[in-house]
Protein backbone atom coordinates (compact mmCIF):
# COMPACT_ATOMS: atom_id res chain seq x y z
CA UNK A 1 0.00 0.00 0.00
CA UNK A 2 1.39 3.37 -1.25
CA UNK A 3 0.95 6.48 0.97
CA UNK A 4 -1.51 8.31 -1.25
CA UNK A 5 -4.26 5.15 -1.17
CA UNK A 6 -3.48 4.74 2.86
CA UNK A 7 -4.63 8.33 2.95
CA UNK A 8 -7.77 7.81 1.24
CA UNK A 9 -8.12 4.68 3.47
CA UNK A 10 -7.12 6.17 6.89
CA UNK A 11 -10.57 8.37 5.78
CA UNK A 12 -12.55 5.39 5.23
CA UNK A 13 -11.44 3.74 8.22
CA UNK A 14 -12.30 6.79 10.65
CA UNK A 15 -15.56 6.65 9.27
CA UNK A 16 -16.08 2.58 9.73
CA UNK A 17 -16.40 1.99 5.97
CA UNK A 18 -12.89 0.35 5.60
CA UNK A 19 -13.39 -3.83 5.07
CA UNK A 20 -11.73 -5.71 7.67
CA UNK A 21 -8.94 -7.32 5.49
CA UNK A 22 -7.94 -3.62 4.41
CA UNK A 23 -8.03 -2.25 7.97
CA UNK A 24 -5.12 -4.71 8.75
CA UNK A 25 -3.27 -3.64 5.56
CA UNK A 26 -3.43 0.03 6.59
CA UNK A 27 -2.33 -0.89 10.20
CA UNK A 28 0.57 -2.69 8.95
CA UNK A 29 1.61 0.46 6.66
CA UNK A 30 0.77 3.38 9.72
CA UNK A 31 2.89 1.09 11.94
CA UNK A 32 6.39 1.79 9.28
CA UNK A 33 5.30 5.19 7.94
CA UNK A 34 5.48 8.28 10.40
CA UNK A 35 3.56 10.51 7.52
CA UNK A 36 0.45 8.18 7.69
CA UNK A 37 0.50 8.06 11.33
CA UNK A 38 0.76 12.17 10.96
CA UNK A 39 -2.09 11.94 8.59
CA UNK A 40 -4.46 10.04 10.66
CA UNK A 41 -3.86 11.56 14.03
CA UNK A 42 -4.72 15.26 12.04
CA UNK A 43 -8.02 13.45 10.75
CA UNK A 44 -9.50 12.48 13.81
CA UNK A 45 -8.45 16.08 15.47
CA UNK A 46 -10.84 17.61 12.69
CA UNK A 47 -13.39 14.72 13.57
CA UNK A 48 -13.15 16.49 17.30
CA UNK A 49 -13.37 19.74 15.87
CA UNK A 50 -16.53 19.16 13.86
CA UNK A 51 -18.21 17.90 16.18
CA UNK A 52 -18.18 21.10 17.89
CA UNK A 53 -20.63 22.30 15.50
CA UNK A 54 -23.74 20.73 17.11
CA UNK A 55 -26.22 19.05 15.31
CA UNK A 56 -29.40 20.42 16.43
CA UNK A 57 -33.04 19.06 17.14
CA UNK A 58 -35.72 20.85 15.05
CA UNK A 59 -37.35 22.38 18.00
CA UNK A 60 -41.43 22.25 18.55
CA UNK A 61 -42.39 25.41 17.83
CA UNK A 62 -40.25 24.73 14.49
CA UNK A 63 -42.15 20.84 13.75
CA UNK A 64 -45.63 22.49 14.15
CA UNK A 65 -45.10 25.36 12.05
CA UNK A 66 -44.05 23.17 9.19
CA UNK A 67 -46.53 20.95 9.74
CA UNK A 68 -49.39 23.81 9.82
CA UNK A 69 -47.63 25.00 6.97
CA UNK A 70 -47.49 21.95 4.50
CA UNK A 71 -51.10 21.06 6.04
CA UNK A 72 -52.24 23.83 4.72
CA UNK A 73 -51.00 23.31 1.50
CA UNK A 74 -51.89 20.02 1.15
CA UNK A 75 -55.35 21.07 1.38
CA UNK A 76 -55.04 23.85 -0.98
CA UNK A 77 -53.97 21.59 -3.78
CA UNK A 78 -56.24 20.53 -6.59
CA UNK A 79 -57.44 16.55 -6.42
CA UNK A 80 -55.64 15.18 -9.19
CA UNK A 81 -57.73 15.41 -12.86
CA UNK A 82 -58.15 12.04 -14.38
CA UNK A 83 -55.96 12.63 -17.10
CA UNK A 84 -52.59 13.02 -14.87
CA UNK A 85 -53.70 9.95 -12.84
CA UNK A 86 -53.85 8.20 -16.18
CA UNK A 87 -50.42 9.56 -17.29
CA UNK A 88 -49.03 8.55 -13.81
CA UNK A 89 -50.32 5.04 -14.27
CA UNK A 90 -48.77 4.76 -17.57
CA UNK A 91 -45.59 5.92 -16.57
CA UNK A 92 -45.42 3.53 -14.16
CA UNK A 93 -46.34 0.96 -16.93
CA UNK A 94 -43.74 1.78 -19.61
CA UNK A 95 -41.00 1.88 -16.40
CA UNK A 96 -42.08 -1.77 -15.75
CA UNK A 97 -41.55 -2.63 -19.59
CA UNK A 98 -38.31 -1.95 -18.93
CA UNK A 99 -37.94 -5.13 -17.67
CA UNK A 100 -39.63 -6.76 -20.92
CA UNK A 101 -36.60 -8.02 -22.80
CA UNK A 102 -35.04 -9.65 -19.54
CA UNK A 103 -38.74 -11.48 -19.41
CA UNK A 104 -38.63 -11.94 -22.62
CA UNK A 105 -34.72 -13.68 -22.66
CA UNK A 106 -36.41 -16.02 -20.07
CA UNK A 107 -39.49 -16.86 -21.47
CA UNK A 108 -37.38 -17.86 -24.30
CA UNK A 109 -35.23 -19.73 -22.39
CA UNK A 110 -37.95 -21.87 -20.22
CA UNK A 111 -39.12 -22.30 -24.06
CA UNK A 112 -36.03 -23.92 -25.13
CA UNK A 113 -35.88 -26.02 -21.84
CA UNK A 114 -39.48 -27.06 -22.21
CA UNK A 115 -39.48 -28.20 -25.65
CA UNK A 116 -35.37 -29.74 -24.86
CA UNK A 117 -37.41 -31.64 -21.75
CA UNK A 118 -40.18 -32.66 -24.39
CA UNK A 119 -37.56 -34.00 -26.95
CA UNK A 120 -35.37 -35.60 -24.31
CA UNK A 121 -38.36 -38.09 -22.68
CA UNK A 122 -40.03 -38.94 -25.35
CA UNK A 123 -36.12 -39.77 -26.51
CA UNK A 124 -35.81 -41.78 -23.53
CA UNK A 125 -38.97 -43.38 -23.48
CA UNK A 126 -38.19 -44.95 -26.74
CA UNK A 127 -34.79 -46.10 -25.16
CA UNK A 128 -36.94 -47.60 -22.37
CA UNK A 129 -39.11 -49.63 -24.93
CA UNK A 130 -36.07 -50.63 -26.71
CA UNK A 131 -34.12 -51.52 -23.30
CA UNK A 132 -37.48 -53.26 -21.83
CA UNK A 133 -37.29 -55.45 -25.52
CA UNK A 134 -33.47 -56.19 -25.12
CA UNK A 135 -33.92 -56.78 -21.41
CA UNK A 136 -34.91 -60.99 -21.68
CA UNK A 137 -31.76 -61.16 -24.01
CA UNK A 138 -29.34 -59.38 -21.63
CA UNK A 139 -30.63 -58.66 -17.86
CA UNK A 140 -26.99 -57.40 -16.98
CA UNK A 141 -27.14 -54.53 -19.09
CA UNK A 142 -30.38 -53.00 -17.30
CA UNK A 143 -29.10 -53.88 -14.00
CA UNK A 144 -25.89 -51.66 -14.90
CA UNK A 145 -27.88 -48.57 -15.56
CA UNK A 146 -29.14 -47.48 -12.33
CA UNK A 147 -25.92 -47.43 -10.67
CA UNK A 148 -24.60 -44.50 -13.53
CA UNK A 149 -27.97 -42.86 -12.50
CA UNK A 150 -26.52 -42.58 -9.27
CA UNK A 151 -23.51 -40.43 -10.24
CA UNK A 152 -22.95 -37.67 -7.85
CA UNK A 153 -23.31 -33.56 -9.61
CA UNK A 154 -19.58 -31.99 -10.25
CA UNK A 155 -19.22 -28.55 -9.24
CA UNK A 156 -19.28 -28.06 -13.18
CA UNK A 157 -22.38 -29.53 -13.68
CA UNK A 158 -23.62 -27.01 -11.48
CA UNK A 159 -24.38 -24.36 -13.96
CA UNK A 160 -26.68 -26.43 -16.05
CA UNK A 161 -28.88 -26.79 -13.00
CA UNK A 162 -32.17 -24.70 -12.93
CA UNK A 163 -33.98 -25.25 -10.15
CA UNK A 164 -34.15 -27.20 -6.83
CA UNK A 165 -37.49 -29.16 -5.66
CA UNK A 166 -36.64 -30.41 -2.18
CA UNK A 167 -34.26 -30.90 0.41
CA UNK A 168 -33.64 -33.56 3.41
CA UNK A 169 -31.60 -34.03 6.04
CA UNK A 170 -30.92 -37.69 7.02
CA UNK A 171 -31.27 -37.26 11.24
CA UNK A 172 -28.29 -36.78 12.82
CA UNK A 173 -25.63 -36.37 10.36
CA UNK A 174 -24.19 -34.25 8.06
CA UNK A 175 -25.92 -35.76 5.00
CA UNK A 176 -28.78 -34.28 3.05
CA UNK A 177 -30.09 -35.34 0.34
CA UNK A 178 -31.08 -32.84 -2.66
CA UNK A 179 -33.33 -32.95 -5.38
CA UNK A 180 -33.06 -30.59 -8.04
CA UNK A 181 -33.61 -29.85 -12.12
CA UNK A 182 -31.74 -30.05 -15.19
CA UNK A 183 -33.32 -30.75 -18.83
CA UNK A 184 -34.73 -33.79 -16.41
CA UNK A 185 -35.72 -33.91 -12.47
CA UNK A 186 -32.14 -35.12 -10.43
CA UNK A 187 -31.15 -35.77 -6.59
CA UNK A 188 -27.77 -36.03 -4.88
CA UNK A 189 -26.52 -37.20 -1.45
CA UNK A 190 -24.01 -35.71 0.48
CA UNK A 191 -22.20 -34.22 2.95
CA UNK A 192 -23.04 -30.50 4.36
CA UNK A 193 -19.30 -29.82 3.17
CA UNK A 194 -19.20 -30.68 0.02
CA UNK A 195 -19.32 -27.61 -1.97
CA UNK A 196 -21.61 -29.01 -4.71
CA UNK A 197 -24.38 -29.71 -2.29
CA UNK A 198 -23.62 -26.25 -0.71
CA UNK A 199 -24.03 -24.67 -3.90
CA UNK A 200 -27.14 -26.26 -4.38
CA UNK A 201 -28.32 -24.59 -1.20
CA UNK A 202 -27.41 -21.71 -2.03
CA UNK A 203 -29.52 -21.34 -4.94
CA UNK A 204 -32.65 -22.73 -3.40
CA UNK A 205 -32.01 -20.28 -0.87
CA UNK A 206 -31.63 -17.64 -3.43
CA UNK A 207 -33.91 -18.37 -6.14
CA UNK A 208 -36.66 -21.02 -5.00
CA UNK A 209 -40.16 -19.88 -5.00
CA UNK A 210 -40.89 -22.45 -1.97
CA UNK A 211 -40.83 -20.62 1.46
CA UNK A 212 -40.76 -24.23 2.81
CA UNK A 213 -37.44 -24.80 0.70
CA UNK A 214 -35.65 -21.18 1.46
CA UNK A 215 -36.60 -22.33 4.37
CA UNK A 216 -35.06 -25.05 5.00
CA UNK A 217 -31.70 -24.44 3.00
CA UNK A 218 -30.96 -20.67 4.62
CA UNK A 219 -31.68 -22.91 7.95
CA UNK A 220 -29.02 -25.70 6.93
CA UNK A 221 -26.61 -22.76 5.62
CA UNK A 222 -27.06 -20.85 9.08
CA UNK A 223 -26.20 -24.38 11.22
CA UNK A 224 -23.01 -24.34 9.08
CA UNK A 225 -22.33 -21.24 9.82
CA UNK A 226 -23.37 -21.36 14.25
CA UNK A 227 -21.33 -24.72 13.99
CA UNK A 228 -17.88 -22.51 12.46
CA UNK A 229 -17.58 -24.75 9.63
CA UNK A 230 -16.20 -23.22 6.53
CA UNK A 231 -18.33 -20.40 6.37
CA UNK A 232 -16.48 -17.73 3.81
CA UNK A 233 -17.36 -14.44 3.11
CA UNK A 234 -17.80 -14.88 -0.31
CA UNK A 235 -20.13 -18.11 -0.42
CA UNK A 236 -22.01 -19.11 2.37
CA UNK A 237 -21.98 -15.70 4.51
CA UNK A 238 -23.00 -13.90 1.11
CA UNK A 239 -26.21 -16.07 0.63
CA UNK A 240 -27.20 -15.66 4.13
CA UNK A 241 -27.02 -11.86 3.68
CA UNK A 242 -28.91 -11.84 0.56
CA UNK A 243 -31.35 -14.01 2.28
CA UNK A 244 -31.48 -11.16 5.34
CA UNK A 245 -31.85 -8.60 2.87
CA UNK A 246 -34.35 -10.10 0.23
CA UNK A 247 -36.52 -13.05 1.54
CA UNK A 248 -40.03 -12.19 1.46
CA UNK A 249 -40.36 -14.31 4.30
CA UNK A 250 -39.57 -13.26 8.05
CA UNK A 251 -39.07 -17.05 9.20
CA UNK A 252 -36.30 -17.25 7.05
CA UNK A 253 -34.42 -13.92 7.69
CA UNK A 254 -34.75 -14.85 11.56
CA UNK A 255 -32.79 -18.02 10.10
CA UNK A 256 -30.32 -16.03 8.27
CA UNK A 257 -29.55 -13.08 11.26
CA UNK A 258 -28.95 -16.26 13.69
CA UNK A 259 -26.73 -17.63 10.99
CA UNK A 260 -24.65 -14.43 10.46
CA UNK A 261 -24.52 -14.05 14.07
CA UNK A 262 -20.86 -15.37 15.02
CA UNK A 263 -20.03 -12.97 12.21
CA UNK A 264 -21.01 -9.32 13.20
CA UNK A 265 -17.91 -8.10 15.39
CA UNK A 266 -14.93 -9.41 12.40
CA UNK A 267 -17.43 -8.61 9.48
CA UNK A 268 -18.17 -5.03 8.66
CA UNK A 269 -20.26 -6.13 5.82
CA UNK A 270 -22.38 -8.46 7.66
CA UNK A 271 -22.93 -5.92 10.41
CA UNK A 272 -24.30 -3.42 7.88
CA UNK A 273 -26.58 -6.15 6.36
CA UNK A 274 -27.87 -6.50 10.02
CA UNK A 275 -28.11 -2.94 10.88
CA UNK A 276 -29.89 -2.38 7.32
CA UNK A 277 -32.44 -5.27 8.40
CA UNK A 278 -33.07 -3.55 12.02
CA UNK A 279 -34.05 -0.11 10.08
CA UNK A 280 -35.83 -1.66 7.48
CA UNK A 281 -37.14 -4.98 8.31
CA UNK A 282 -40.67 -5.23 8.23
CA UNK A 283 -40.85 -7.68 10.87
CA UNK A 284 -40.45 -6.48 14.53
CA UNK A 285 -39.11 -10.19 16.05
CA UNK A 286 -36.45 -10.09 13.01
CA UNK A 287 -35.41 -6.15 14.34
CA UNK A 288 -35.51 -7.13 18.32
CA UNK A 289 -33.21 -10.05 17.07
CA UNK A 290 -30.75 -7.87 14.69
CA UNK A 291 -30.90 -5.47 18.50
CA UNK A 292 -29.71 -8.49 20.11
CA UNK A 293 -27.22 -9.41 18.10
CA UNK A 294 -25.60 -5.91 17.46
CA UNK A 295 -25.42 -5.67 21.24
CA UNK A 296 -21.98 -6.74 21.43
CA UNK A 297 -20.76 -4.34 19.25
CA UNK A 298 -23.19 -1.42 20.41
CA UNK A 299 -20.14 1.06 20.70
CA UNK A 300 -19.31 0.73 16.95
CA UNK A 301 -20.20 4.65 15.74
CA UNK A 302 -22.71 3.19 13.35
CA UNK A 303 -24.56 1.07 15.02
CA UNK A 304 -24.91 3.70 17.82
CA UNK A 305 -26.43 5.95 15.16
CA UNK A 306 -28.99 3.70 14.05
CA UNK A 307 -29.75 2.97 17.35
CA UNK A 308 -30.33 6.49 18.10
CA UNK A 309 -32.86 6.59 15.23
CA UNK A 310 -34.64 3.52 16.09
CA UNK A 311 -35.08 4.51 19.33
CA UNK A 312 -36.53 7.43 18.11
CA UNK A 313 -38.65 6.16 15.51
CA UNK A 314 -39.22 2.72 15.48
CA UNK A 315 -43.06 2.03 16.42
CA UNK A 316 -42.63 -0.84 18.51
CA UNK A 317 -42.49 -0.09 22.12
CA UNK A 318 -40.82 -2.68 23.12
CA UNK A 319 -37.89 -2.47 19.97
CA UNK A 320 -37.88 1.57 21.39
CA UNK A 321 -36.95 0.90 24.95
CA UNK A 322 -34.64 -1.82 24.16
CA UNK A 323 -32.62 0.50 22.34
CA UNK A 324 -32.83 3.67 24.57
CA UNK A 325 -31.61 1.21 27.46
CA UNK A 326 -28.63 -0.29 24.90
CA UNK A 327 -27.34 3.19 24.21
CA UNK A 328 -27.86 4.65 27.94
CA UNK A 329 -25.10 2.34 28.82
CA UNK A 330 -22.29 4.43 27.42
CA UNK A 331 -24.18 7.94 27.11
CA UNK A 332 -20.35 9.42 26.27
CA UNK A 333 -20.09 7.80 23.32
CA UNK A 334 -22.83 9.39 21.79
CA UNK B 1 -46.30 -4.75 14.36
CA UNK B 2 -47.00 -1.49 13.06
CA UNK B 3 -43.23 -0.54 11.65
CA UNK B 4 -42.51 -1.36 8.16
CA UNK B 5 -44.95 -3.74 6.20
CA UNK B 6 -47.73 -1.66 7.55
CA UNK B 7 -44.71 1.25 6.03
CA UNK B 8 -45.58 -0.19 2.35
CA UNK B 9 -49.10 -0.49 2.63
CA UNK B 10 -49.27 3.30 3.64
CA UNK B 11 -47.36 4.12 0.62
CA UNK B 12 -49.90 2.06 -1.66
CA UNK B 13 -52.85 3.57 0.28
CA UNK B 14 -50.96 7.40 -0.60
CA UNK B 15 -50.30 6.42 -4.00
CA UNK B 16 -54.29 5.86 -3.96
CA UNK B 17 -54.82 8.62 -3.43
CA UNK B 18 -55.43 8.66 0.75
CA UNK B 19 -54.09 11.58 2.34
CA UNK B 20 -54.31 10.53 5.87
CA UNK B 21 -51.78 7.67 4.98
CA UNK B 22 -49.55 9.86 3.57
CA UNK B 23 -49.94 12.62 6.74
CA UNK B 24 -48.68 9.17 8.63
CA UNK B 25 -45.35 8.48 6.28
CA UNK B 26 -44.58 12.65 7.01
CA UNK B 27 -44.88 12.21 10.93
CA UNK B 28 -42.86 9.05 10.34
CA UNK B 29 -39.79 11.10 8.58
CA UNK B 30 -40.61 14.75 9.09
CA UNK B 31 -38.09 15.16 12.11
CA UNK B 32 -35.31 13.76 10.56
CA UNK B 33 -35.28 15.87 7.22
CA UNK B 34 -36.10 18.78 9.49
CA UNK B 35 -32.77 18.53 11.37
CA UNK B 36 -31.01 17.71 8.26
CA UNK B 37 -32.04 20.58 6.26
CA UNK B 38 -31.35 22.89 9.61
CA UNK B 39 -27.99 22.10 10.33
CA UNK B 40 -26.98 22.26 6.14
CA UNK B 41 -28.64 25.61 5.30
CA UNK B 42 -28.37 26.95 9.44
CA UNK B 43 -31.48 28.93 8.89
CA UNK B 44 -35.13 27.82 10.09
CA UNK B 45 -36.81 29.75 7.32
CA UNK B 46 -35.17 27.24 4.89
CA UNK B 47 -35.44 24.37 6.51
CA UNK B 48 -38.82 25.01 7.02
CA UNK B 49 -39.41 25.52 3.20
CA UNK B 50 -37.37 22.83 2.23
CA UNK B 51 -39.18 20.23 4.36
CA UNK B 52 -42.79 21.88 2.40
CA UNK B 53 -41.39 21.47 -0.55
CA UNK B 54 -39.89 18.04 0.01
CA UNK B 55 -42.89 16.54 0.98
CA UNK B 56 -45.13 18.91 -1.26
CA UNK B 57 -42.76 16.64 -4.12
CA UNK B 58 -42.98 13.28 -2.80
CA UNK B 59 -46.97 14.08 -2.26
CA UNK B 60 -46.96 14.77 -6.16
CA UNK B 61 -45.04 12.28 -6.78
CA UNK B 62 -45.33 9.20 -4.49
CA UNK B 63 -47.14 7.29 -7.11
CA UNK B 64 -44.00 7.14 -9.45
CA UNK B 65 -42.46 5.41 -6.09
CA UNK B 66 -41.46 1.60 -7.42
CA UNK B 67 -40.01 0.18 -4.29
CA UNK B 68 -36.90 -0.14 -5.86
CA UNK B 69 -35.05 1.25 -2.72
CA UNK B 70 -36.61 1.94 0.48
CA UNK B 71 -38.85 4.99 1.29
CA UNK B 72 -36.79 6.60 3.48
CA UNK B 73 -33.67 6.30 0.74
CA UNK B 74 -36.78 8.23 -1.64
CA UNK B 75 -37.40 10.91 0.57
CA UNK B 76 -33.94 11.62 1.31
CA UNK B 77 -32.95 12.00 -1.94
CA UNK B 78 -35.88 14.37 -2.52
CA UNK B 79 -34.51 16.31 0.45
CA UNK B 80 -30.69 16.28 -0.45
CA UNK B 81 -31.40 17.40 -4.28
CA UNK B 82 -33.54 20.67 -2.51
CA UNK B 83 -30.87 21.19 -0.24
CA UNK B 84 -28.24 21.08 -2.44
CA UNK B 85 -30.28 23.60 -4.52
CA UNK B 86 -30.29 25.74 -1.54
CA UNK B 87 -26.85 25.37 -1.17
CA UNK B 88 -25.72 26.11 -4.57
CA UNK B 89 -27.98 29.69 -4.28
CA UNK B 90 -26.05 30.31 -1.78
CA UNK B 91 -23.08 29.74 -3.28
CA UNK B 92 -23.57 32.26 -5.97
CA UNK B 93 -24.90 34.61 -3.85
CA UNK B 94 -21.69 34.22 -1.36
CA UNK B 95 -23.81 34.48 1.50
CA UNK B 96 -22.10 34.80 5.05
CA UNK B 97 -23.98 32.14 7.41
CA UNK B 98 -21.83 32.08 10.27
CA UNK B 99 -25.10 32.52 12.37
CA UNK B 100 -28.79 30.50 12.18
CA UNK B 101 -31.82 32.56 11.06
CA UNK B 102 -35.22 32.14 12.97
CA UNK B 103 -37.81 32.07 10.75
CA UNK B 104 -38.94 35.93 11.34
CA UNK B 105 -35.50 36.17 10.01
CA UNK B 106 -33.70 37.61 12.93
CA UNK B 107 -29.89 36.07 13.51
CA UNK B 108 -30.34 33.08 16.86
CA UNK B 109 -27.48 32.16 18.66
CA UNK B 110 -26.79 28.46 17.67
CA UNK B 111 -24.70 27.30 20.71
CA UNK B 112 -26.85 29.11 23.02
CA UNK B 113 -29.91 27.18 22.53
CA UNK B 114 -27.44 23.87 23.36
CA UNK B 115 -27.90 23.39 27.08
CA UNK B 116 -25.06 23.20 29.06
CA UNK B 117 -25.18 22.10 32.51
CA UNK B 118 -21.46 21.87 32.97
CA UNK B 119 -20.16 23.14 36.23
CA UNK B 120 -17.39 24.72 34.63
CA UNK B 121 -19.42 26.24 32.12
CA UNK B 122 -18.28 30.13 31.73
CA UNK B 123 -18.55 32.98 29.49
CA UNK B 124 -15.37 33.00 28.52
CA UNK B 125 -15.50 29.51 27.84
CA UNK B 126 -19.16 29.79 25.60
CA UNK B 127 -17.33 32.66 23.56
CA UNK B 128 -14.86 30.48 22.56
CA UNK B 129 -17.28 27.67 21.56
CA UNK B 130 -18.65 29.95 19.62
CA UNK B 131 -16.23 31.52 17.93
CA UNK B 132 -14.84 27.45 17.01
CA UNK B 133 -18.30 26.62 15.78
CA UNK B 134 -18.49 29.82 13.75
CA UNK B 135 -14.74 29.03 12.09
CA UNK B 136 -16.41 25.41 11.50
CA UNK B 137 -19.10 26.77 9.77
CA UNK B 138 -17.56 29.37 7.55
CA UNK B 139 -14.80 26.20 6.36
CA UNK B 140 -17.83 24.23 5.91
CA UNK B 141 -19.41 26.58 3.15
CA UNK B 142 -16.25 26.59 1.79
CA UNK B 143 -16.54 23.05 0.44
CA UNK B 144 -18.83 22.67 -3.18
CA UNK B 145 -22.31 21.69 -2.04
CA UNK B 146 -21.58 18.28 -2.96
CA UNK B 147 -18.89 17.57 -0.60
CA UNK B 148 -20.44 19.62 1.84
CA UNK B 149 -23.31 17.30 1.53
CA UNK B 150 -21.29 14.30 1.95
CA UNK B 151 -19.60 15.54 4.56
CA UNK B 152 -23.42 16.25 6.64
CA UNK B 153 -24.77 13.10 5.80
CA UNK B 154 -21.21 10.87 6.65
CA UNK B 155 -20.01 12.82 9.81
CA UNK B 156 -23.12 14.47 11.29
CA UNK B 157 -26.00 11.81 9.83
CA UNK B 158 -23.86 9.30 10.09
CA UNK B 159 -25.53 7.19 7.54
CA UNK B 160 -23.33 4.49 5.40
CA UNK B 161 -21.31 5.64 1.80
CA UNK B 162 -23.69 3.31 0.00
CA UNK B 163 -26.76 4.61 0.79
CA UNK B 164 -25.29 7.96 0.66
CA UNK B 165 -24.59 7.14 -2.98
CA UNK B 166 -27.95 6.44 -3.34
CA UNK B 167 -29.09 9.21 -2.37
CA UNK B 168 -27.17 11.32 -4.45
CA UNK B 169 -27.97 8.97 -7.66
CA UNK B 170 -23.99 8.19 -7.47
CA UNK B 171 -21.66 5.22 -6.80
CA UNK B 172 -20.12 4.38 -3.36
CA UNK B 173 -17.03 4.82 -4.49
CA UNK B 174 -17.59 8.12 -5.70
CA UNK B 175 -19.29 9.38 -2.06
CA UNK B 176 -16.04 8.28 -0.59
CA UNK B 177 -13.61 10.37 -3.02
CA UNK B 178 -16.16 13.26 -2.53
CA UNK B 179 -15.62 12.15 1.79
CA UNK B 180 -11.95 12.26 1.15
CA UNK B 181 -12.10 15.48 -0.70
CA UNK B 182 -14.18 17.61 1.94
CA UNK B 183 -12.08 16.21 4.98
CA UNK B 184 -8.74 17.79 3.15
CA UNK B 185 -10.07 20.67 2.16
CA UNK B 186 -11.75 20.96 5.51
CA UNK B 187 -8.04 20.31 7.33
CA UNK B 188 -6.69 22.82 4.93
CA UNK B 189 -9.14 25.34 6.57
CA UNK B 190 -9.04 23.83 10.16
CA UNK B 191 -5.32 24.13 10.35
CA UNK B 192 -5.30 27.30 12.56
CA UNK B 193 -7.17 25.72 15.65
CA UNK B 194 -5.62 22.65 15.77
Amino acid sequence: MNCELAHESIVAAAYGELPDEQVHELERHIAGCAGCAEERQQLEALKVLANALPVLEPGANLLARSRMRLDEALDALPPLGWYERLSQRMLNNIASLQAAPLAACLLLVAGAGAGGLGGYEIAQGRAAHVVTTQAIAAPQTAAAAPAAAQAGITQAGMSNVASVSSIVRKPNSEIVDVSYNQIVPQHVEGSLDDPAIRQLLMMASEKSSSVGLRDDSVGLLADECKAGHSCRPEGIRDALMTALRSDRNAGVRKKALDGLQPYVAEDVRVRDAILQALLNDDDPHVRTEAINILMPVEGDTSVRQVLHSVANTDQNPYIRTVSTQILSKEPEIQ
Amino acid sequence: MQARAPEMELIREAQAGSRAAFDTLVRQYEHQVLRLALHLTGSEHDAEDIYQEAFLKAFRYIGNFRFECSFYTWIYRIVTNLCLDQLRRRKTRREDHAVIMDHSGDEIDLLASVSDDRAYANPARELDRKVLAGKIQAALEKLTPRERMVFELKHYQGLRLRTIGEMLSTTEETAKNTLFRATKKLRAQLAELR
